[in-house]
């Protein structure tokens, strides 16, 4: 296989790139300066070489544990639960949140063959059983795959006797309730609430 | 209101009845047609022609904008005009129960991608546009509903329910989902649990399992106590003598609402979960439920006559029209293939007299021959197919 050949297949598995753009990306290096592409090359290495899962709450870091949990200032008796990685970063976003992760690293989906003991629960509850936490938030996705994650988090951490809360659900701030599908509406009408 | 009436009805033009109207349809590469555009009246019309030159596929692909699947069962690629690229359906409506003016749907062949269009914007979701053109459509094939599997009637009941209430439909895609899951968790157990956290991954979709089928429950039972004697209803107008009687199967006898419905759904997944696991697979559950039709005490599928089972399938496609009327507020289209073909004329009149009893909507009918439209449909302008080719008379 011919070098070009040989980037653009490795591009196209990537998520939501075809053979065409893949094709079209791999003329693009090319025409490049090559320390350009070098610089490409060097971080994807780094990449691989040195981002590696938290000790702690299975983050993505590159120190053995990951920037929230070294952060002295952070709350470690509430632990947020959440599917992937990636969804620390919207939650930190919001800036609302000051206790610890979990990173469980993925959902239970038995038709993408994962099941409960693919995921770190093991090792949340383990974190739990260790004492000083004293809430879990359940911050899986309302997905029923997520959903279905969170009820046997759910039954794993009964237990324990943590508080055990979940993530509400709704409609989107700033979203046109016209616009917002069925079960998002029929979800936010179910988990109403008084006005005070 | 008798045949009479909506003969002169229809031939006055007027509408009868609050409903949904194809005003216009145009086909491209489906099936036997190449290109094909038809302006309907508001009464519709009646196909003329030969079989095998294109009538109940013109009906099929009205029926397709209701469900995006074939009323057949064919793939989407089979509908594919031989050797084209892909097909397109679209419709301009008036009196959607939904609003729609024009839907649209196509496929192509390459990448088997579906598109479907509301007004011209794309739904990111089928179940978005499903039911803007309630239609129910009556084929010799129906004798199915009666002779077929509990799967037919099961199917019978979950597509007409969708279309009747969207918590249904919203209700069933959420079962399916969870049903899907668990059993493939089931599977992944290879008929035999390991340990009791071998089986977490079946448990933990049982809550969603169980929620969305209590509703599909509730909803079933709801429907099956205003169906079971309207049923009975029809066949007596019909005019047949013995008497058959529509029921569920009930799996949850005696419950009453949503929450008593899911805790007792719960309970029975929780206590079958065992079995499941040796059968590899769910067996119990809405899924599984059956539409029962009952000849004097029988069962209709394996002791009724030919024209017993014939009757009952009309019947059963006269409760759908039924059901879809009074939840929509609004006439379905009826699409009629043939139906009548192997019923004597006073009958056919007083189906046709049935179907008109609260207004009748716009109806499509496919007959061979001129003389084959009953005297009830006479007024309705005639359209002539061949080859793939439509040509309405003046
Ligand atoms: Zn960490």
């Amino acid at each position: 296989m011919s070098a070009i050949d040989e980037l653009a297949s490795e591009l196209a598995r990537l998520p939501g790139i075809g053979r065409k753009t893949a094709m079209r990306l791999t003329y693009h290096l090319l025409k490049q300066p090559a320390a350009q592409c070098l610089r490409l090359a060097d971080a994807l290495v780094g990449l691989t070489e040195r981002v590696r899962q938290c000790e702690v709450c299975y983050n993505l870091t590159e120190a053995p544990r990951c920037p929230i949990c070294s952060d002295p200032r952070r709350d470690v008796t509430t632990i947020c639960a959440v599917e992937e990685a990636a969804d620390i970063g919207a939650i930190e976003r919001a800036a609302e949140f000051r206790g610890v992760y979990h990173v469980l690293g993925g959902r239970i989906s038995p038709l993408d063959g994962v099941g409960p003991g693919d995921l770190t629960i093991a090792a949340l509850v383990s974190r739990v059983q260790r004492g000083a936490v004293t809430e879990v938030i359940l911050a899986t996705n309302p997905s029923m795959e997520g959903e279905a994650t969170a009820i046997h988090l759910q039954r794993q951490l009964v237990p324990t006797g943590v508080r055990i809360t979940r993530i509400a659900r709704g409609l989107p701030v700033g979203g046109d309730l016209e616009y917002a599908d069925s079960v998002t509406i029929a979800q936010a009408l179910s988990a109403r609430r008084e006005m005070a | 209101m008798n045949s009479s009436v909506i003969a002169e009805a229809v031939r006055d033009g007027a509408p009868v009845v609050k409903s949904v109207r194809v005003q216009a349809l145009t086909l491209t590469s489906f099936r036997n047609y190449e290109r094909a555009s038809l302006t309907f009246r508001t009464e519709g019309a009646a196909l003329l022609g030969d079989n095998g030159h294109g009538k109940t596929n013109l009906l099929e692909a009205i029926y397709y904008l209701e469900l995006f699947r074939s009323a057949r069962g064919a793939r989407d690629r089979d509908l594919v005009r031989f050797g084209d690229a892909g097909f397109h359906v679209v419709a301009e409506l008036d009196g959607s129960p939904r609003g729609a003016l024009r839907i649209a749907a196509g496929y192509d062949a390459a990448t088997q991608k579906k598109k479907v269009s509301v007004d011209n914007v794309e739904v990111t979701r089928l179940s978005d546009a499903i039911g803007a053109v309630p239609a129910v459509l009556f084929s010799p094939a129906d004798v199915a509903l009666v002779r077929g599997a509990p799967a037919e009637r099961r199917r019978f009941l979950d597509v007409m329910l969708a279309l009747a209430d969207r918590g249904y439909l919203l209700a069933l895609q959420r079962y399916r989902q969870a049903l899907a899951q668990r059993n493939a968790a089931l599977r992944a157990l290879n008929g035999h649990a390991r340990d009791a956290e071998s089986l977490d991954a079946v448990a933990a979709f049982e809550p969603a399992l169980a929620d969305a089928g209590a509703i599909m429950l509730t909803k079933r039972h709801a429907w099956a106590a205003d169906a079971a004697p309207a049923y009975a209803d029809t066949l007596d107008a019909i005019g047949e003598r013995t008497s058959v009687s529509l029921s569920l199967k009930r799996s949850a006898a005696g419950k009453v609402d949503d929450s008593e419905m899911a805790a007792w759904l719960r309970t029975t997944f929780a206590a079958q979960r065992a079995h499941d696991v040796r059968r590899g697979t769910t067996h119990t559950g809405p899924h599984r439920d059956e539409v029962q039709l009952l000849l004097d005490g029988r069962d209709l599928r394996s002791f009724g006559s030919n024209g017993q089972q014939r009757s009952a399938a009309i019947a059963l496609r006269m409760l759908e029209a039924r059901t879809l009327h009074s939840a929509l507020g609004t006439a379905p289209l009826l699409l009629l293939d043939d139906p009548f073909a192997e019923l004597d004329a006073d009958r056919s009149a007083r189906i046709l007299g049935l179907l008109g009893s609260r207004g009748l909507g716009q109806v499509v009918l496919a007959v061979p021959r001129i003389e084959d439209i009953p005297r009830a449909l006479t007024g309705l302008q005639t359209v002539r197919v061949h080859q793939g080719t439509l040509r309405p008379d003046a």
